[in-house]
Protein backbone atom coordinates (compact mmCIF):
# COMPACT_ATOMS: atom_id res chain seq x y z
CA UNK A 1 0.00 0.00 0.00
CA UNK A 2 1.71 3.57 -0.95
CA UNK A 3 2.19 5.86 1.93
CA UNK A 4 -0.37 8.39 3.09
CA UNK A 5 0.60 11.91 0.97
CA UNK A 6 -0.37 14.70 2.70
CA UNK A 7 -0.51 17.95 0.04
CA UNK A 8 -0.28 21.32 1.18
CA UNK A 9 -3.28 23.43 0.42
CA UNK A 10 -1.13 26.21 -1.52
CA UNK A 11 -0.02 23.03 -3.72
CA UNK A 12 -3.50 22.49 -4.47
CA UNK A 13 -4.87 26.38 -5.23
CA UNK A 14 -1.85 27.25 -7.48
CA UNK A 15 -2.17 23.90 -9.47
CA UNK A 16 -6.12 24.83 -10.37
CA UNK A 17 -5.40 28.70 -11.45
CA UNK A 18 -2.07 27.60 -13.57
CA UNK A 19 -4.92 24.69 -15.09
CA UNK A 20 -7.63 27.59 -15.33
CA UNK A 21 -5.10 29.96 -17.00
CA UNK A 22 -4.55 27.14 -19.36
CA UNK A 23 -8.00 25.90 -20.57
CA UNK A 24 -9.58 29.55 -21.07
CA UNK A 25 -7.98 30.87 -24.05
CA UNK A 26 -7.87 27.51 -25.90
CA UNK A 27 -9.62 24.36 -26.12
CA UNK A 28 -8.16 20.82 -25.94
CA UNK A 29 -5.47 20.34 -28.24
CA UNK A 30 -7.42 17.08 -29.59
CA UNK A 31 -10.07 20.12 -30.72
CA UNK A 32 -8.31 21.91 -32.52
CA UNK A 33 -6.43 18.72 -34.64
CA UNK A 34 -11.01 17.61 -34.74
CA UNK A 35 -11.11 21.55 -36.34
CA UNK A 36 -8.69 21.29 -38.62
CA UNK A 37 -10.02 17.65 -39.87
CA UNK A 38 -13.68 19.31 -40.44
CA UNK A 39 -11.94 22.62 -42.49
CA UNK A 40 -10.21 19.76 -44.43
CA UNK A 41 -13.70 17.99 -45.47
CA UNK A 42 -15.67 20.83 -45.67
CA UNK A 43 -16.91 22.18 -48.84
CA UNK A 44 -19.53 24.61 -48.03
CA UNK A 45 -17.84 27.89 -48.54
CA UNK A 46 -19.51 29.25 -45.31
CA UNK A 47 -18.74 26.66 -42.79
CA UNK A 48 -15.34 26.73 -43.57
CA UNK A 49 -15.17 30.96 -43.29
CA UNK A 50 -16.94 30.26 -39.66
CA UNK A 51 -14.31 26.62 -39.12
CA UNK A 52 -11.16 29.11 -40.23
CA UNK A 53 -12.44 32.00 -37.96
CA UNK A 54 -12.66 29.14 -35.14
CA UNK A 55 -8.98 28.32 -35.45
CA UNK A 56 -8.10 31.95 -36.19
CA UNK A 57 -9.63 32.63 -32.81
CA UNK A 58 -7.74 29.43 -30.86
CA UNK A 59 -4.06 31.03 -32.36
CA UNK A 60 -5.51 34.57 -31.31
CA UNK A 61 -7.52 33.56 -28.28
CA UNK A 62 -3.77 32.25 -26.63
CA UNK A 63 -1.59 34.86 -28.19
CA UNK A 64 -3.72 37.61 -26.77
CA UNK A 65 -4.41 35.71 -23.47
CA UNK A 66 -8.45 36.46 -23.91
CA UNK A 67 -10.94 33.92 -23.64
CA UNK A 68 -11.89 31.85 -25.84
CA UNK A 69 -15.50 32.26 -25.42
CA UNK A 70 -17.18 34.90 -23.27
CA UNK A 71 -18.81 32.61 -21.91
CA UNK A 72 -16.28 30.89 -19.69
CA UNK A 73 -18.74 29.32 -18.25
CA UNK A 74 -19.60 27.25 -15.04
CA UNK A 75 -16.39 25.25 -13.51
CA UNK A 76 -16.74 21.70 -13.54
CA UNK A 77 -14.23 19.30 -11.77
CA UNK A 78 -14.32 15.67 -11.13
CA UNK A 79 -11.86 14.82 -8.81
CA UNK A 80 -10.28 11.14 -8.25
CA UNK A 81 -8.93 11.60 -4.29
CA UNK A 82 -6.37 8.64 -3.24
CA UNK A 83 -7.47 6.78 -0.32
CA UNK A 84 -4.11 7.05 1.14
CA UNK A 85 -4.25 11.53 0.03
CA UNK A 86 -4.80 14.01 3.05
CA UNK A 87 -5.12 17.45 2.26
CA UNK A 88 -4.18 20.24 4.46
CA UNK A 89 -5.94 22.95 6.51
CA UNK A 90 -9.78 22.77 4.93
CA UNK A 91 -12.05 20.40 2.17
CA UNK A 92 -11.13 20.22 -1.55
CA UNK A 93 -14.10 22.17 -1.99
CA UNK A 94 -13.11 25.10 -0.33
CA UNK A 95 -9.52 25.24 -2.15
CA UNK A 96 -11.14 24.97 -5.69
CA UNK A 97 -13.47 27.61 -4.93
CA UNK A 98 -10.65 29.87 -3.55
CA UNK A 99 -8.66 29.11 -6.76
CA UNK A 100 -11.87 29.76 -9.20
CA UNK A 101 -12.49 32.60 -7.28
CA UNK A 102 -8.81 34.21 -8.01
CA UNK A 103 -8.44 32.53 -11.00
CA UNK A 104 -11.79 34.61 -12.32
CA UNK A 105 -10.10 37.86 -11.33
CA UNK A 106 -6.62 37.38 -12.32
CA UNK A 107 -7.60 36.32 -16.26
CA UNK A 108 -10.47 38.50 -16.68
CA UNK A 109 -13.16 35.90 -16.95
CA UNK A 110 -16.93 36.08 -16.92
CA UNK A 111 -19.40 35.78 -13.55
CA UNK A 112 -22.08 33.54 -15.36
CA UNK A 113 -23.19 32.27 -12.31
CA UNK A 114 -26.77 33.29 -11.27
CA UNK A 115 -26.97 33.56 -7.08
CA UNK A 116 -30.77 32.95 -7.50
CA UNK A 117 -31.22 30.51 -9.94
CA UNK A 118 -35.51 31.70 -9.61
CA UNK A 119 -34.29 35.00 -10.13
CA UNK A 120 -37.94 36.38 -9.06
CA UNK A 121 -36.71 35.32 -5.91
CA UNK A 122 -33.65 37.30 -6.03
CA UNK A 123 -33.25 39.98 -2.79
CA UNK A 124 -33.39 43.47 -4.43
CA UNK A 125 -31.15 44.76 -1.84
CA UNK A 126 -28.23 43.03 -2.80
CA UNK A 127 -25.96 45.00 -5.20
CA UNK A 128 -24.05 41.86 -7.25
CA UNK A 129 -26.05 38.70 -7.82
CA UNK A 130 -23.34 37.04 -10.17
CA UNK A 131 -20.55 35.11 -9.40
CA UNK A 132 -17.82 32.54 -10.76
CA UNK A 133 -19.57 29.61 -8.24
CA UNK A 134 -20.45 27.80 -6.92
CA UNK A 135 -18.28 25.13 -8.79
CA UNK A 136 -19.55 21.52 -9.38
CA UNK A 137 -17.37 18.96 -7.79
CA UNK A 138 -17.91 15.03 -7.99
CA UNK A 139 -15.35 12.98 -5.64
CA UNK A 140 -14.44 10.14 -6.01
CA UNK A 141 -12.02 7.52 -4.82
CA UNK A 142 -9.21 5.71 -5.89
CA UNK A 143 -6.71 3.56 -4.50
CA UNK A 144 -3.59 5.36 -3.32
CA UNK A 145 -2.02 8.66 -2.38
CA UNK A 146 -3.02 10.60 -5.87
CA UNK A 147 -5.04 13.50 -6.20
CA UNK A 148 -6.20 13.91 -10.06
CA UNK A 149 -8.14 16.77 -11.06
CA UNK A 150 -10.25 16.82 -14.40
CA UNK A 151 -11.34 20.53 -14.56
CA UNK A 152 -13.34 21.89 -17.19
CA UNK A 153 -15.52 25.52 -18.13
CA UNK A 154 -18.33 24.49 -19.21
CA UNK A 155 -20.37 27.24 -21.51
CA UNK A 156 -24.80 27.21 -20.81
CA UNK A 157 -25.68 27.21 -24.67
CA UNK A 158 -24.55 23.51 -24.74
CA UNK A 159 -25.48 22.63 -21.71
CA UNK A 160 -28.80 23.89 -22.36
CA UNK A 161 -29.25 21.57 -25.31
CA UNK A 162 -28.23 18.21 -23.43
CA UNK A 163 -31.29 15.91 -22.44
CA UNK A 164 -31.73 12.70 -20.34
CA UNK A 165 -34.67 10.32 -20.63
CA UNK A 166 -35.58 7.29 -18.87
CA UNK A 167 -36.05 4.54 -21.30
CA UNK A 168 -37.59 1.10 -20.99
CA UNK A 169 -34.63 -1.95 -20.65
CA UNK A 170 -36.54 -3.53 -23.64
CA UNK A 171 -35.91 -0.64 -26.17
CA UNK A 172 -33.81 -0.81 -29.42
CA UNK A 173 -30.85 0.14 -30.40
CA UNK A 174 -32.09 2.42 -33.03
CA UNK A 175 -34.45 3.90 -30.52
CA UNK A 176 -31.73 5.08 -28.13
CA UNK A 177 -29.53 6.17 -31.28
CA UNK A 178 -32.68 8.11 -32.57
CA UNK A 179 -33.00 9.60 -28.89
CA UNK A 180 -29.55 10.48 -29.06
CA UNK A 181 -29.37 11.63 -32.68
CA UNK A 182 -32.20 14.06 -32.24
CA UNK A 183 -30.85 15.37 -29.28
CA UNK A 184 -28.13 16.83 -31.25
CA UNK A 185 -29.78 17.73 -34.40
CA UNK A 186 -32.91 19.16 -32.92
CA UNK A 187 -30.46 21.86 -30.62
CA UNK A 188 -28.93 23.08 -34.48
CA UNK A 189 -26.81 26.16 -33.77
CA UNK A 190 -27.95 26.81 -30.64
CA UNK A 191 -25.18 24.86 -28.90
CA UNK A 192 -22.26 26.26 -31.10
CA UNK A 193 -21.74 23.13 -33.16
CA UNK A 194 -19.56 21.37 -33.98
CA UNK A 195 -19.93 19.87 -30.46
CA UNK A 196 -18.67 17.08 -28.40
CA UNK A 197 -22.02 14.47 -27.49
CA UNK A 198 -21.02 12.45 -24.44
CA UNK A 199 -23.42 10.07 -23.55
CA UNK A 200 -24.32 8.50 -20.37
CA UNK A 201 -25.84 4.59 -20.37
CA UNK A 202 -27.15 3.37 -17.46
CA UNK A 203 -26.72 3.71 -13.70
CA UNK A 204 -29.55 5.54 -12.29
CA UNK A 205 -31.03 9.55 -13.16
CA UNK A 206 -28.90 11.44 -11.50
CA UNK A 207 -25.78 9.23 -12.06
CA UNK A 208 -26.63 8.59 -15.85
CA UNK A 209 -25.76 12.29 -15.77
CA UNK A 210 -22.88 12.73 -14.69
CA UNK A 211 -21.56 9.71 -16.79
CA UNK A 212 -22.31 12.00 -19.74
CA UNK A 213 -20.84 14.94 -18.57
CA UNK A 214 -17.59 12.83 -17.57
CA UNK A 215 -17.71 11.22 -20.93
CA UNK A 216 -17.43 14.76 -22.52
CA UNK A 217 -14.45 15.62 -20.10
CA UNK A 218 -12.73 12.63 -19.05
CA UNK A 219 -13.36 10.17 -22.21
CA UNK A 220 -12.00 6.16 -22.40
CA UNK A 221 -9.24 5.88 -24.69
CA UNK A 222 -11.14 3.93 -27.87
CA UNK A 223 -8.63 1.60 -26.78
CA UNK A 224 -10.77 0.58 -23.81
CA UNK A 225 -13.63 0.58 -24.97
CA UNK A 226 -16.37 -2.55 -25.71
CA UNK A 227 -16.23 -2.66 -29.68
CA UNK A 228 -19.81 -2.21 -29.10
CA UNK A 229 -19.76 0.95 -27.83
CA UNK A 230 -17.25 2.36 -30.08
CA UNK A 231 -19.17 1.31 -33.05
CA UNK A 232 -22.22 2.72 -31.49
CA UNK A 233 -20.25 5.76 -31.29
CA UNK A 234 -19.31 6.06 -34.79
CA UNK A 235 -22.68 5.30 -36.06
CA UNK A 236 -24.00 8.11 -33.86
CA UNK A 237 -21.18 10.62 -34.78
CA UNK A 238 -21.94 9.44 -39.05
CA UNK A 239 -25.68 9.92 -38.36
CA UNK A 240 -25.84 13.05 -36.85
CA UNK A 241 -23.46 14.75 -39.37
CA UNK A 242 -25.34 13.39 -42.10
CA UNK A 243 -28.35 15.47 -41.15
CA UNK A 244 -26.56 18.17 -42.45
CA UNK A 245 -27.12 20.50 -39.64
CA UNK A 246 -23.46 21.66 -39.95
CA UNK A 247 -21.36 24.43 -38.24
CA UNK A 248 -23.33 26.74 -35.97
CA UNK A 249 -26.03 25.46 -37.62
CA UNK A 250 -25.59 26.96 -41.00
CA UNK A 251 -25.06 23.97 -42.75
CA UNK A 252 -22.19 22.15 -43.60
CA UNK A 253 -20.21 18.26 -43.22
CA UNK A 254 -19.27 18.56 -39.53
CA UNK A 255 -22.06 18.84 -36.74
CA UNK A 256 -20.34 16.60 -33.84
CA UNK A 257 -16.38 16.17 -34.02
CA UNK A 258 -16.89 13.81 -31.46
CA UNK A 259 -18.83 10.73 -29.43
CA UNK A 260 -17.83 9.34 -26.62
CA UNK A 261 -20.21 7.04 -24.55
CA UNK A 262 -19.54 5.99 -20.71
CA UNK A 263 -21.70 3.06 -19.26
CA UNK A 264 -22.41 1.27 -16.38
CA UNK A 265 -24.82 -1.08 -14.89
CA UNK A 266 -28.46 -0.45 -14.03
CA UNK A 267 -31.64 -1.61 -12.59
CA UNK A 268 -33.53 -4.36 -14.37
CA UNK A 269 -36.50 -2.19 -14.84
CA UNK A 270 -34.65 0.90 -16.47
CA UNK A 271 -32.59 2.16 -19.19
CA UNK A 272 -31.31 5.43 -18.26
CA UNK A 273 -29.69 7.57 -21.32
CA UNK A 274 -28.09 11.11 -21.07
CA UNK A 275 -26.61 12.92 -23.40
CA UNK A 276 -24.96 16.20 -22.91
CA UNK A 277 -23.37 18.47 -25.14
CA UNK A 278 -20.15 20.62 -25.40
CA UNK A 279 -19.41 23.32 -27.80
CA UNK A 280 -16.14 23.52 -30.16
CA UNK A 281 -15.01 26.08 -27.35
CA UNK A 282 -14.18 22.88 -25.65
CA UNK A 283 -12.26 23.60 -22.38
CA UNK A 284 -11.25 20.27 -20.71
CA UNK A 285 -7.70 19.25 -18.87
CA UNK A 286 -6.66 16.74 -16.61
CA UNK A 287 -3.89 17.50 -13.85
CA UNK A 288 -1.86 15.35 -10.82
CA UNK A 289 -1.17 17.46 -7.95
CA UNK B 1 -20.42 33.26 -50.37
CA UNK B 2 -20.86 36.99 -50.94
CA UNK B 3 -18.89 39.59 -48.66
CA UNK B 4 -21.25 43.07 -47.74
CA UNK B 5 -20.15 45.57 -45.64
CA UNK B 6 -22.98 47.82 -44.03
CA UNK B 7 -22.99 51.43 -41.55
CA UNK B 8 -25.33 50.75 -39.29
CA UNK B 9 -28.05 52.03 -39.09
CA UNK B 10 -29.45 49.78 -42.21
CA UNK B 11 -30.72 51.68 -44.79
CA UNK B 12 -34.34 50.49 -46.25
CA UNK B 13 -32.30 50.14 -49.55
CA UNK B 14 -29.33 47.94 -48.91
CA UNK B 15 -31.92 45.90 -46.62
CA UNK B 16 -33.10 45.20 -50.11
CA UNK B 17 -29.65 43.63 -51.63
CA UNK B 18 -29.29 41.01 -48.72
CA UNK B 19 -29.66 37.70 -49.06
CA UNK B 20 -29.45 34.96 -46.85
CA UNK B 21 -25.71 33.47 -45.89
CA UNK B 22 -24.93 36.64 -46.92
CA UNK B 23 -21.42 37.85 -45.09
CA UNK B 24 -21.56 41.05 -43.53
CA UNK B 25 -18.96 43.13 -42.14
CA UNK B 26 -20.81 45.50 -39.74
CA UNK B 27 -19.84 48.57 -38.51
CA UNK B 28 -21.21 51.10 -36.18
CA UNK B 29 -23.27 51.29 -32.75
CA UNK B 30 -24.83 48.13 -31.48
CA UNK B 31 -27.08 47.84 -28.24
CA UNK B 32 -26.22 44.12 -26.05
CA UNK B 33 -29.29 43.03 -24.32
CA UNK B 34 -29.82 39.22 -22.75
CA UNK B 35 -32.15 37.89 -20.84
CA UNK B 36 -32.85 40.36 -17.79
CA UNK B 37 -32.01 43.67 -20.10
CA UNK B 38 -35.22 41.77 -22.31
CA UNK B 39 -37.55 41.60 -19.63
CA UNK B 40 -36.73 45.44 -18.56
CA UNK B 41 -37.49 46.18 -22.08
CA UNK B 42 -40.28 44.37 -22.02
CA UNK B 43 -41.47 45.78 -19.23
CA UNK B 44 -40.90 49.64 -19.93
CA UNK B 45 -42.89 49.36 -23.44
CA UNK B 46 -45.72 48.00 -21.57
CA UNK B 47 -45.61 50.75 -18.89
CA UNK B 48 -45.36 52.99 -21.60
CA UNK B 49 -42.06 54.41 -20.29
CA UNK B 50 -39.27 56.12 -22.62
CA UNK B 51 -36.67 53.36 -22.97
CA UNK B 52 -32.93 53.75 -22.65
CA UNK B 53 -32.09 53.90 -26.48
CA UNK B 54 -33.96 54.11 -29.89
CA UNK B 55 -35.32 51.08 -31.27
CA UNK B 56 -35.86 51.88 -34.24
CA UNK B 57 -32.15 53.15 -35.39
CA UNK B 58 -30.57 50.54 -33.57
CA UNK B 59 -29.30 46.99 -33.04
CA UNK B 60 -29.58 44.90 -30.70
CA UNK B 61 -26.92 42.56 -29.89
CA UNK B 62 -27.60 39.26 -27.94
CA UNK B 63 -24.51 39.39 -25.60
CA UNK B 64 -23.17 39.44 -22.27
CA UNK B 65 -19.04 40.25 -22.64
CA UNK B 66 -16.72 39.22 -20.59
CA UNK B 67 -14.66 41.78 -18.08
CA UNK B 68 -12.16 44.47 -20.19
CA UNK B 69 -8.60 43.45 -19.24
CA UNK B 70 -6.14 46.08 -18.59
CA UNK B 71 -4.86 48.38 -22.08
CA UNK B 72 -7.56 46.40 -23.82
CA UNK B 73 -10.72 48.15 -25.64
CA UNK B 74 -12.97 45.40 -24.80
CA UNK B 75 -13.05 42.11 -23.34
CA UNK B 76 -13.78 38.53 -25.16
CA UNK B 77 -16.97 39.36 -26.67
CA UNK B 78 -19.61 36.77 -28.77
CA UNK B 79 -23.13 35.98 -29.66
CA UNK B 80 -25.55 34.06 -26.47
CA UNK B 81 -27.90 31.90 -28.00
CA UNK B 82 -31.04 33.55 -29.86
CA UNK B 83 -33.75 31.53 -29.16
CA UNK B 84 -34.41 32.60 -25.39
CA UNK B 85 -34.88 36.08 -26.30
CA UNK B 86 -38.06 35.25 -28.85
CA UNK B 87 -40.94 35.50 -26.38
CA UNK B 88 -39.63 39.14 -26.36
CA UNK B 89 -38.74 39.51 -29.75
CA UNK B 90 -42.26 40.30 -31.41
CA UNK B 91 -43.28 43.29 -29.38
CA UNK B 92 -39.55 44.75 -29.50
CA UNK B 93 -40.20 44.48 -33.66
CA UNK B 94 -43.77 46.29 -33.27
CA UNK B 95 -41.85 48.84 -31.39
CA UNK B 96 -39.44 49.46 -34.06
CA UNK B 97 -36.83 46.72 -33.75
CA UNK B 98 -35.39 45.73 -37.09
CA UNK B 99 -31.43 44.36 -36.38
CA UNK B 100 -30.81 41.54 -33.82
CA UNK B 101 -27.69 40.10 -33.73
CA UNK B 102 -27.10 36.74 -32.09
CA UNK B 103 -26.80 32.69 -32.46
CA UNK B 104 -28.84 29.70 -33.33
CA UNK B 105 -32.23 29.42 -35.22
CA UNK B 106 -35.16 31.99 -34.37
CA UNK B 107 -39.07 30.32 -33.58
CA UNK B 108 -41.37 30.14 -36.79
CA UNK B 109 -43.03 32.99 -34.81
CA UNK B 110 -40.54 35.00 -34.72
CA UNK B 111 -38.94 34.26 -38.27
CA UNK B 112 -42.66 35.33 -39.27
CA UNK B 113 -42.45 38.17 -37.64
CA UNK B 114 -39.05 39.81 -38.81
CA UNK B 115 -40.22 39.20 -42.56
CA UNK B 116 -43.67 41.05 -42.03
CA UNK B 117 -41.57 44.07 -39.96
CA UNK B 118 -39.05 43.73 -42.86
CA UNK B 119 -36.20 43.27 -40.42
CA UNK B 120 -33.18 41.31 -40.12
CA UNK B 121 -31.78 38.54 -37.68
CA UNK B 122 -27.79 37.94 -38.24
CA UNK B 123 -25.40 35.41 -36.72
CA UNK B 124 -22.05 35.68 -35.59
CA UNK B 125 -20.34 32.77 -34.95
CA UNK B 126 -20.05 31.54 -31.35
CA UNK B 127 -17.25 30.88 -29.52
CA UNK B 128 -15.11 32.88 -31.43
CA UNK B 129 -14.91 35.45 -28.76
CA UNK B 130 -10.94 36.80 -28.96
CA UNK B 131 -11.22 37.14 -32.34
CA UNK B 132 -14.70 38.95 -32.61
CA UNK B 133 -13.18 41.68 -29.80
CA UNK B 134 -10.70 42.56 -32.30
CA UNK B 135 -13.51 44.45 -34.29
CA UNK B 136 -14.89 46.26 -31.74
CA UNK B 137 -13.88 50.27 -31.23
CA UNK B 138 -15.49 51.05 -27.50
CA UNK B 139 -17.65 49.24 -25.12
CA UNK B 140 -19.10 50.50 -22.42
CA UNK B 141 -21.65 49.89 -19.59
CA UNK B 142 -25.01 51.81 -21.07
CA UNK B 143 -27.47 51.25 -18.18
CA UNK B 144 -28.29 48.60 -15.70
CA UNK B 145 -24.97 48.33 -14.52
CA UNK B 146 -26.35 46.53 -11.80
CA UNK B 147 -26.93 43.43 -14.29
CA UNK B 148 -23.15 42.79 -14.48
CA UNK B 149 -22.81 40.94 -17.37
CA UNK B 150 -26.12 41.15 -18.28
CA UNK B 151 -26.71 45.20 -18.52
CA UNK B 152 -26.73 46.65 -21.34
CA UNK B 153 -23.60 48.00 -23.26
CA UNK B 154 -22.80 50.33 -25.77
CA UNK B 155 -20.35 48.80 -28.77
CA UNK B 156 -19.62 50.19 -31.30
CA UNK B 157 -17.59 47.59 -33.98
CA UNK B 158 -15.95 48.47 -36.99
CA UNK B 159 -15.87 45.51 -39.76
CA UNK B 160 -17.39 42.73 -37.19
CA UNK B 161 -18.09 39.54 -38.94
CA UNK B 162 -21.73 37.84 -38.96
CA UNK B 163 -23.93 36.30 -41.88
CA UNK B 164 -27.43 37.00 -43.09
CA UNK B 165 -29.79 34.30 -41.52
CA UNK B 166 -33.35 35.61 -41.49
CA UNK B 167 -34.43 38.31 -43.48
Amino acid sequence: MESVRTIPQKQIYKAIIEAIGQIYCQSTPETKSLLNQALAIEEDDVAKDMLQAMLLNEELAAKEQLPICQDTGIVIVFADIGTETKIENGTLYSIVSEAVNDAWGKYYLRDSIAEEPLRYFSNPQKKSKYYSQPVILHLSEILGNKLELHISLKGGGAENCSTLKMFNPTATLTEIEDFIIDTVVSAGGKPCPPVFVGIGIGGDFEQCAILAKRALMIPLPDSEKKPEYLQMEKRILNKINQKGKGVQGFGGKTTALKVNILSQPCHIASLPIAVNIDCHAHRCISISV
Amino acid sequence: MRVIKINLPLQPQQKKELKVRDKIMLSGELYTARDQAHIRLTQMIKEGKPLPFDLLNSALFYCGPAPIPPGKVCGAIGPTTSARMDKYTPLLLENGLRVMIGKGERSKDVTEEISKYDAVYFICVGGISALLAQSVVSCETFCWKELDAEAIYRLVVKDFPCYVAII
